[in-house]
């Protein structure tokens, strides 16, 4: 039987596409930082799934995650054939607020986690190809409409090297795809932002974690590069991805204003 | 009478002396003048960046690995123009350096006017073949000395406003390069990271910019590099560091956002923006795939 190692897949949208994933019979490796929700949610999907769930507690923003999540594959002896780096801080602060090490934190858990477990896993889901690689990017990195300056920076880092490594693994048979969700109501402080700042826009966009993880999969299996979740969040990705970047991040500055 | 007419003279004379010895200690160091920061300001792009600001009179801190380099820099830069030039040498990867960096400035009360964060690693070819460790070190010191900079000059920027800061990206930035993978990721990180910051400080007057360079002949292996990769068309379109450095400043001063450098280049990048990015990234591929026949 297969297996998917999900990388920050106690909750929110990791955790939803974990349940994704059960849904279609991939047993589960979690990692992620907070271990009681971690056993939570081994527990909710052994009951509700027939799979198998196994779980790790470390820090993706350390160095020597990358190098104990391996290992701990290598344990095992699962054959991983999908990897969801999901893991990532959305960033309540803003940039020139923000203590300087946690601006380094935030890059590493967005974009060196992710760029290292991809890397340091390619020659296991090489084995076991047909394999897939899920980034979670988002809308942030098509186009400077967050002036939320790391995460954007680290989420368009997500998308670039996506691109870069789908078109670099296609002759091995590995699909790397890349969700980029809009607003996701994960957490009850994100509801009140989004309301407060896009009003009826973010209302309709935004979507549940658990339809995000589900249309990720979805998309993940079909093999598509870009995953918007959303009619209209999906609409809005295509006007940001034509429209000069520059000229957003005009128009976003003084519509702000 | 006689007693309060000499105390005048000698209050004078303390005033005219103490006056004299100011205006002695102004001349001596030119530390009025504005200061900038140079990351990664001993070779290629970076020295090309320091030498445009010491013509325009600009005193230099110059930030490098290697004190020879720097060293030599120094002296080269200081006997051609009439400015002051320190040199820090500290690896800009560290988690501290920007600590370090920051605390050094704000000792010595330096009149910082302008940033620039140019330290970058571009390694080029096949990312799968990298220790993983050199991936790590290309992030942290390509996007993340960056922030971190930014962030803790951030101060000294602002109370000698108007300010600038310069950041280095590439065209790279622009699209991905699936043989520069990396590379190309960090970049484009450094340009989203400049649109957001440049509107979070505009309103504290200190202005953003980001130099995306085509390609820039600062080592000869980039020079065989282009031309098996892009052919005339690279050849063309490659500048050298110094007119980069030049063009860079102005446009800086000018509060530019986006500066490119070349008008090949300019033209050319227009056109990877405007394109549909999975095009242009198999375009890139297709070139990179030329060279390994």
């Amino acid at each position: 039987m297969s297996w998917a190692l999900v990388a920050g897949g106690s909750k929110g949208i990791g955790f939803s596409i974990a349940e994704a994933l059960a849904k279609r019979k991939y047993n589960l490796l979690l990692v992620a930082r907070n271990h009681d929700d971690l056993i939570l949610a081994k527990k909710t999907l052994e009951k509700t799934y027939p799979v198998e769930v196994e779980t790790l507690t470390c820090d993706l923003s350390l160095t020597e995650s990358t190098i104990k999540i391996h290992d701990w594959c290598n344990d095992k002896g699962c054959k991983v054939n999908i990897l969801c780096n999901v893991a990532g801080s959305g960033g309540s602060g803003d940039f020139p607020e923000l203590p300087v090490n946690e601006v380094s934190t935030m890059l590493r858990t967005n974009l060196e986690s992710t760029i290292a477990l991809s890397t340091i896993l390619i020659p296991q889901l090489k084995t076991n190809a047909p394999s897939y690689i899920l980034n979670v990017g988002s809308l942030a990195g098509f186009a400077p409409i967050l002036i939320k300056s790391v995460y954007a920076s680290a989420k368009s880092a997500v998308h670039s090297f996506s691109y870069s490594l789908r078109y670099i693994l296609k002759p091995d048979k590995i699909s790397v795809s890349c969700l980029c969700p809009g607003p996701v109501f994960t957490k009850p402080s994100i509801v009140n932002e989004t309301m407060k700042q896009m009003g009826w826009l973010g209302k309709h966009m935004a979507l549940e974690p658990g339809l995000v993880g589900e249309l990720a999969i979805r998309g993940l299996l079909r093999r598509k590069m870009i995953i918007v979740p959303g009619k209209l969040a999906r609409l809005i990705s295509y006007i940001l991805r034509i429209l000069p970047d520059q000229f957003i991040a005009y128009l976003i500055y003084s519509f702000r204003k | 009478m006689k007693h309060i007419i000499i105390s005048i003279f000698i209050c004078f004379n303390c005033i005219v002396c103490f006056a004299q010895l100011k205006a002695d200690n102004e001349n001596q160091s030119d530390s009025s003048k504005p200061y900038a920061l140079v990351a990664g300001g001993s070779k290629g792009i970076g020295y090309g960046i320091a030498e445009a600001l010491a013509k325009r009179g600009y005193n230099l801190i110059l930030i490098a690995r290697h004190l020879d380099t720097l060293q030599f820099v120094k002296n080269k830069l200081q006997t051609k123009y009439p400015i002051h030039v320190e040199i820090l040498a500290i690896d800009l990867s560290f988690d501290s350096s920007a600590y370090v960096i920051a605390k050094w400035c704000t000792d010595r009360k330096i009149h910082l006017k302008v940033l620039c964060n140019v330290a970058g690693l571009g390694g080029a070819n096949d990312y799968l073949s990298f220790p993983l460790d050199s991936l790590r070190y290309m992030v942290s010191l390509n996007i993340e000395s960056c922030m971190a900079l930014s962030l803790t000059l951030l101060p000294l920027l602002e109370k000698n406003t108007p300010s600038y800061i310069l950041n280095v990206a590439s065209m790279a930035g622009f699209a991905p390069i699936p043989i520069k993978n990396i590379y190309s990721a960090t970049k484009s990180a450094v340009v989203f990271f400049s649109y957001s910051l440049r509107y979070q400080l505009e309103d504290k007057h200190i202005s953003v910019s980001c130099l995306c360079p085509g390609p820039v002949f600062t080592k000869p292996e980039i020079v065989k590099d282009t031309k098996a990769k892009l052919g005339w068309f690279g050849m063309k379109m490659a500048l050298d560091p110094g007119t980069v450095g030049e063009y860079a400043i102005k446009k800086t001063f000018k509060k530019k956002l986006i500066i490119v450098p070349g008008t090949l280049a300019k033209i050319s990048s227009s056109i990877i923006r405007f394109l549909p990015r999975r095009w242009v990234v198999s375009l890139y591929g297709k070139a990179g795939k030329k060279k390994s026949k």
